[in-house]
């Protein structure tokens, strides 16, 4: 067996992101990327050409033909790497994962991970927006069927869930009620308005058994993290947040040719990352899971190891997942309160996880804040990514 | 279109629904590819199913972005289990939604959509 890789030198060391925006008016993709960056170097107090490592994740709807070299060259960065990660919503997490395995070798300093775009609803609402999200066999052989985008995907998911082991749309709500409670603290979610289960339940059922408000909004904004070699960060502004371990794992594309419906990548993913940074679940103080559907977040919970798979109803009607609880999740709200500026939805778990262990995330500070785990999940439970973070 | 995707097609247009079979591997294979995905070796055989199943999961559709779709709601939106052990996405039709049940076995059937035949499923009674 290969020895396990273990990061030592891997450090957060800005943070950036944009308020989620419904319009973005004359805004480009790009327009918001450099935003976003700009913010994330202040936040490090790094300057432009200190950046060498640039790692991009696919934009929206633009044309992401050579998307690297496009933003590279919008910005007038000239790093000694850089790539392009397209995981689907695991691939702002992926990109943090190889900004860590960059500066761990040394082959980068700073490296500037960088996610979001402009949503258009014009393109994403029409037959073109949707197939441009498909396989070539999801367009042949499920396309004829109406399948609806992702919602129908996630459907099947909370529908089997519910057959196999008795789990209720009250408890799936209970999910998205906490994160909005923790999106009251958040000035920049796109949703504050206080909800309660039988709200959730009472909104329109989109694709049965999942509600709108179980649904995630797309919408605009940009977010970036520089990851940086200790002990170059000297001139920069906050305690480093550590990246301990990261693990990965993938079993299929689209949701009708997974082994299990129930049952997802994201506990190998999670087990290799518990097991990089060398510590168990229990060791966790708190986690940013990618909520593009409230039956995502019960599935990684179950994934992960918080409570037994088939539990996951009953752990979250009897756990507070709010930041004041026992088990903080999604603390900024989540995408279910953020909104989903495309791929920078799921860099918004990693920066809010870089907040609570900094101590920097205000009225909804976290009270221990040591390790944090966070999730990115692309596809219909596809591409898993998992990271953990720590203070030390 | 690439012969693995035609013959799947042939078979509809003529009432069935054929399988790709690796006779290596002993499985049957869905979606159509140009190998097999157990052992990546060409030589697949076409065979007819059996159109039995069971209905692994669905969920019905209220509301559908999709232009042929948007004034179908509610349809009902499925993954079966065939026989031959591979998992599909279809339709469940000729089903009252307070019927619907997971695990709830299904054989085939056919609709026409857009003018080309499609295999869906209904309860088998």
């Amino acid at each position: 067996m290969l020895a396990v890789f273990k990061p030592h030198n891997a450090v957060i060391t800005g943070i950036g992101e944009l308020k989620p925006s419904m319009d973005a008016g004359d805004k480009t993709s790009l327009d918001l990327l450099g935003e976003a960056a700009a913010l994330a170097l202040l936040d490090a107090g790094l300057h432009k050409t200190d950046i060498d490592g640039l790692l991009v994740t696919p934009p929206s709807e633009d044309s992401y033909f050579l998307w690297p070299s496009q933003v590279a060259e919008y910005l007038q960065f000239s790093p000694v790497f850089m790539n392009m990660v397209e995981l689907g919503g695991a691939s702002a997490a992926a990109t943090i994962a190889r900004a860590a395995l960059l500066v761990e070798t040394g082959i980068c300093r700073h490296c500037l991970c960088l996610s979001g775009g402009i949503w258009d609803k014009h393109v994403f609402n029409t037959l073109e927006g949707k197939m441009a999200v498909m396989s070539q066999a999801e367009i042949d052989y499920d396309l004829p069927y109406g399948p609806m985008g992702f919602n129908s995907g996630y459907a099947l998911i909370a529908r089997r869930h519910m057959h196999e082991y008795g789990t209720t749309p009250e408890q799936l709500a209970k999910i998205v009620v906490d994160q909005r409670s923790n999106a009251l603290a958040n000035p920049d979610a796109l949703f504050r308005k206080p909800i309660t289960v039988a709200d959730v339940l009472s909104s329109p059922l989109i694709v049965d058994p999942l509600h709108l408000l179980e649904i995630v909004r797309p919408c605009s904004g940009a977010a970036a993290v520089i990851v940086s070699r200790l002990p170059a960060y000297a001139g920069t502004n906050h305690d480093p947040v550590y990246v301990r371990g990261f693990g990965e794992a993938y079993t299929h594309n689209s949701i009708a040719y997974a082994p299990s419906l129930t049952t997802s990548p994201i506990k190998l993913a999670s087990r290799r990352a518990l097991q990089m940074a060398g510590i168990e679940v229990k060791d966790i103080d708190f986690v940013a899971l990618y909520d593009c559907y409230t039956i995502t977040v019960l599935i990684s919970l179950e994934d992960i190891g918080f409570c037994a798979k088939g539990e996951g109803g009953r752990f979250v009607e009897n756990t507070d997942l709010t930041y004041a609880g026992s088990l903080p999740c999604n603390t900024h709200g989540g995408q279910l309160s953020c909104g989903q500026p495309s791929f920078a939805g799921g860099m918004s778990h990693v920066t809010e996880a870089a907040r609570q262990l900094r101590g920097e995330a205000g009225a909804r500070q976290v009270r221990k804040n040591r390790r944090a785990l966070v999730n990115g999940n692309g596809g219909v439970m596809s591409t898993q990514c998992c990271l953990i973070l720590g203070r030390e | 279109m690439a012969d693995d995707r035609q013959t799947y097609w042939q078979y509809i247009s003529t009432g069935k629904l054929g399988l790709q079979f690796c006779p290596a591997c002993q499985k049957h294979i869905f979606y159509p590819r140009g190998l097999c995905p157990h052992c990546l070796q060409s030589g697949l055989e076409w065979k007819e199913a059996t159109g039995r199943g069971v209905l692994y999961s669905y969920t019905i559709v209220h509301v559908s972005a999709l232009p042929d779709f948007s004034s179908e709601t509610p349809y009902i939106y499925v993954l079966v289990d065939l026989d031959e052990g591979v998992r599909i996405p279809s339709n469940l039709i000729d089903c009252h939604l307070d019927d619907l049940k997971v695990g709830m076995p299904v054989k085939l059937d056919f609709i026409e959509r857009q003018g080309k035949d499609l295999p869906v499923f209904k309860p088998a009674i």
